[in-house]
Order: structure tokens, then C-alpha cells, then sequence
């Protein structure tokens, strides 16, 4: 790379090394190129978070009312809540669906596992699937919040239905729809006070079609768990 | 093969023949010497006082162990599967294998993400291992599990949990730095868990 340049005074030997330092380190830092979304380089700045912020940020969930959360992951998205509390909500959903299913009194129980490949294709379509058209529409209607924001928020929302699957365990069909219109106006709030900030820099009509794609989702997400994974009751 | 009261290959053609010799030697002992490999490092990984280097003896993984025990998992909760789930046998079967494998895989990644440099397939070595005590109680559940209360079956459950979990936590919470050590390890909790589940219900 010094082919040739011997007649270099010392400060610019010095300068030179610097810049080149510079350019490695850069280069170790973000990755570019039209394939690097497919290197694990390129996920790693989101996962700089430890237990305790991913603890508060799933705290900020259940108090939709205080928008604190987009102000939380703003600086930091991170993605290792999303993927994780959605396959929590996986083991959890086919865990609650076998013990429901327990009948002291039935010689050969036979258990429901099928929920395992439904509950990941659902869950993490709706978890990832979503953000990536919402962002999209929402670059296209101006609005500046950034794609892995979009992901993380959506991720986490889905921590409402954690304590809601749980619950769903007992057999009261009155119950188990109240605690699923909850958890739908919970998870709903939350998506949409967060949103609020940046949507109001948006005219009327554009506002109210991101809000219609977030609540329709949800509400698809929501009728979907209680119809498939929790409508069968012992009697 | 003892190649000690051979002489030294003095050319290209004398080695060629060295290498034949492999090919020569039984089935049965190249089968053996494979098992045996994987006898020894089953006990590296499960039995913690084995470990005297630190771990170093990681570094040599083979994919053949982990997928035997994956193999011998989906097969016991797939034999049952008719009497005892709603899916048929290639479904259960279907589901632990690629349970074992994506899961293992997922696992690995994230300990990556987190920052840890670790070897990809060496990590997914050792968790492909630590599926053996799992295996275990998915045996004693198969052959005794319809006599017992499900309380009672709980019992080897959560001891073979705990010993998977155990075995492997150690090597992954090594992996990342300090304070992202939860985030790393919960995920091999979660996934441990979820087979232990399978060999309970199933």
C-alpha cells in the first residue's frame, strides 16, 4: 500500500497511519454492501441491551397510557425481545393448550402439539410481517421512525398476551373473552399512544390508515388466538 | 490401526498405500471408534468433573452425536404418538427434529448477536449433547409413563431439565460478555424446556 511514497515527512507517516487505523476500525464497525442485511454483523448494534433494560422495556407494555417506551428504545431498538418473547409465547400457548386438556378421568389422554408450527407461523408473521409493511407505509407517508424501531416496538407489545396466555388456562368462556378484549386494548393503546408522536406531524386521513393497520392486525392476531389455540373447553 | 511398526513413507506412492489402509480396516471397528468418540465426549460434556482443560476438548465437535440423540428422541415420542397426541407419528417426529436442529441453530445465533465469538457448529455440538438426559426421560416416561400420575412423571422431568440445563448453561454463559449473560443463557432455558415438555406430553 506504501508502494513508492519513501519521501514522506513524519507527520504525514503519522497522519497516515491514523486515517488507515481509522478506516479498519470502520470497517469492523457497520458493515456495507448490498448483501449486508444477510451477515450477523449487521444485527449486532441490536442487540446491545441487558436484562434489565429488557425487563423495563416489557414493563412499559402493561402502561400503555405513559408513552414512555418509544422514548426508551429510541436511541437503542433491540431485537432480542422480539424474537424471544415470541418464542416464549410459543412454548407457553402449547403448554397451557396441553394442561387445559388433562383429564384425570380419561385412560389415554391424547394431547394437541400441532399448535407448535401454527403458533410460530402466526406469531412471528404478525411480530415481524407487520412492522415491515407498517414501516414501509410509513415511509411513504413521511413519518421518521426507523424500521428496527418499528420491530422493536411491535415485539414487545406482544408481551401483553404473556400474562393473558397464562390465564387462559382457566375453563370460563366468559373470562377468557374478557381477559382477550383486554389484552386487544391494551396491546392496542399501547401501539397507538407510542405512534402518536410521530403521527401527528401526519395529516388526518394518513394517521387514521396507520392506525387501521395497526388495530386491524391486532384484532386479527387476538380473534385468531382465541378461536384456534383456546376455544376447546372441557366440559 | 497401529501404525507405529511401519515404516516412515519415503514417497508420494508409499503414503498413498498408508492412507488405503483405513479403507481397509473393518466396518465394525470404524464404527466403534466412532462410538467411542462420542461415548467420551457425552461424558465431557454431562459430567462436569471430566472437564479438566477448561473446556478445550469442545473445540473437536462432531455433528454425529447430536444427531443421533436427535434422532433417538424423535423416535421414542414418535412411537407413542398414535395412542397419545392428535397428530400422527411423522408429525411428532417432524416437529422434534426440526425443534432440535432450528432451535439449536437459533440458540447459537443469538449467543453471536450478543457478541460472543464463538465457533457456530461447536456451540450447536454442545447443545446437540446436552439433549441426552432429555432423551433419558423421554425412555423411562415411553415405557413406565402410563402407570404414573402425571405428578409423578414430573419428577425425572425436571431432574433431566436441570442436568441439561446445567451442562450447557456453563458453556454458553462463558461466551458473552457479563452483563448480556441472562439474555444468552434464557434462550437454552427455553429451549431445553420446550423438548422436556414434548417428552412429558407425548
Amino acid at each position: 500500500m506504501d508502494f513508492g511514497i519513501q519521501n514522506q515527512t513524519d507527520e504525514q507517516q503519522q497522519a497516515n497511519k491514523e486515517s488507515s487505523n481509522q478506516n479498519v476500525n470502520e470497517g469492523n464497525k457497520k458493515q456495507t454492501g448490498f448483501c449486508a442485511f444477510l451477515t450477523v454483523e449487521f444485527y449486532t448494534p441490536y442487540f446491545n441491551v441487558t436484562e434489565t433494560d429488557v425487563i423495563q422495556r416489557i414493563q412499559g407494555t402493561f402502561l400503555p397510557l405513559k408513552p414512555d417506551f418509544l422514548n426508551l428504545i429510541r436511541g437503542n431498538p433491540d431485537l432480542w425481545g422480539p424474537i424471544w418473547i415470541n418464542a416464549t409465547l410459543i412454548f407457553m400457548i402449547t403448554a397451557i393448550a396441553n394442561l387445559r386438556q388433562i383429564d384425570e378421568e380419561k385412560e389415554n389422554q391424547s394431547f394437541v402439539i400441532s399448535y407448535v408450527p401454527q403458533a410460530t407461523a402466526l406469531l412471528y408473521i404478525i411480530a415481524f410481517g407487520t412492522p415491515l409493511v407498517l414501516a414501509a407505509v410509513m415511509k411513504f407517508l413521511g413519518v421518521d421512525l426507523s424500521f428496527f424501531q418499528t420491530i422493536c416496538l411491535y415485539g414487545y407489545s406482544m408481551s401483553t398476551l404473556l400474562p393473558i396466555t397464562i390465564l387462559c388456562y382457566f375453563q370460563n368462556e366468559l373470562f377468557l373473552w374478557l381477559i382477550i378484549v383486554y389484552g386487544f386494548a391494551n396491546s392496542s393503546l399501547f401501539l397507538i399512544i407510542n405512534l402518536k408522536e410521530e403521527l401527528d406531524k401526519l395529516q388526518i386521513q394518513k394517521k387514521y390508515i396507520i392506525i387501521g393497520i395497526v388495530v386491524t392486525m391486532q384484532l386479527s392476531l387476538y380473534l385468531f388466538y382465541k378461536l384456534v389455540f383456546f376455544s376447546y373447553v372441557t366440559e | 490401526m497401529d501404525y507405529t511398526n511401519q515404516k516412515q513413507p519415503q514417497n508420494y506412492s508409499q503414503m498413498e498405500d498408508l492412507k488405503t489402509l483405513d479403507l481397509e480396516e473393518s466396518v465394525s471397528e470404524t464404527i466403534m471408534r466412532d462410538l467411542r468418540m462420542i461415548a467420551y465426549k457425552l461424558k465431557y460434556v454431562l459430567i462436569p468433573k471430566e472437564q479438566e482443560d477448561n473446556g478445550k476438548e469442545l473445540r473437536n465437535w462432531d455433528l454425529w452425536g447430536p444427531l443421533i440423540f436427535c434422532l433417538a428422541l424423535a423416535m421414542t415420542l414418535s412411537f407413542k404418538a398414535d395412542s397419545t397426541t392428535s397428530s400422527s407419528k411423522s408429525d411428532v417426529f417432524a416437529i422434534i427434529f426440526v425443534l432440535i436442529w432450528v432451535g439449536a441453530f437459533v440458540v447459537t445465533l443469538n449467543a453471536q448477536l450478543l457478541g460472543g465469538k464463538v465457533s457456530f457448529f461447536q456451540s450447536v455440538c454442545l447443545l446437540g449433547y446436552c439433549v441426552f438426559p432429555i432423551n433419558i426421560e423421554a425412555i423411562i416416561i415411553a415405557f413406565v409413563g402410563s402407570y404414573l400420575p402425571f405428578v409423578v412423571k414430573l419428577i425425572p422431568v425436571i431432574i433431566c431439565f436441570a442436568w441439561s440445563a446445567y451442562s450447557s448453561v456453563g458453556f454458553m454463559a462463558s461466551l458473552v460478555p457479563p452483563h448480556k449473560k441472562k439474555l444468552a443463557v434464557y434462550p437454552v432455558f427455553l429451549f431445553y424446556l420446550f423438548l422436556s415438555w414434548f417428552s412429558l406430553i407425548v
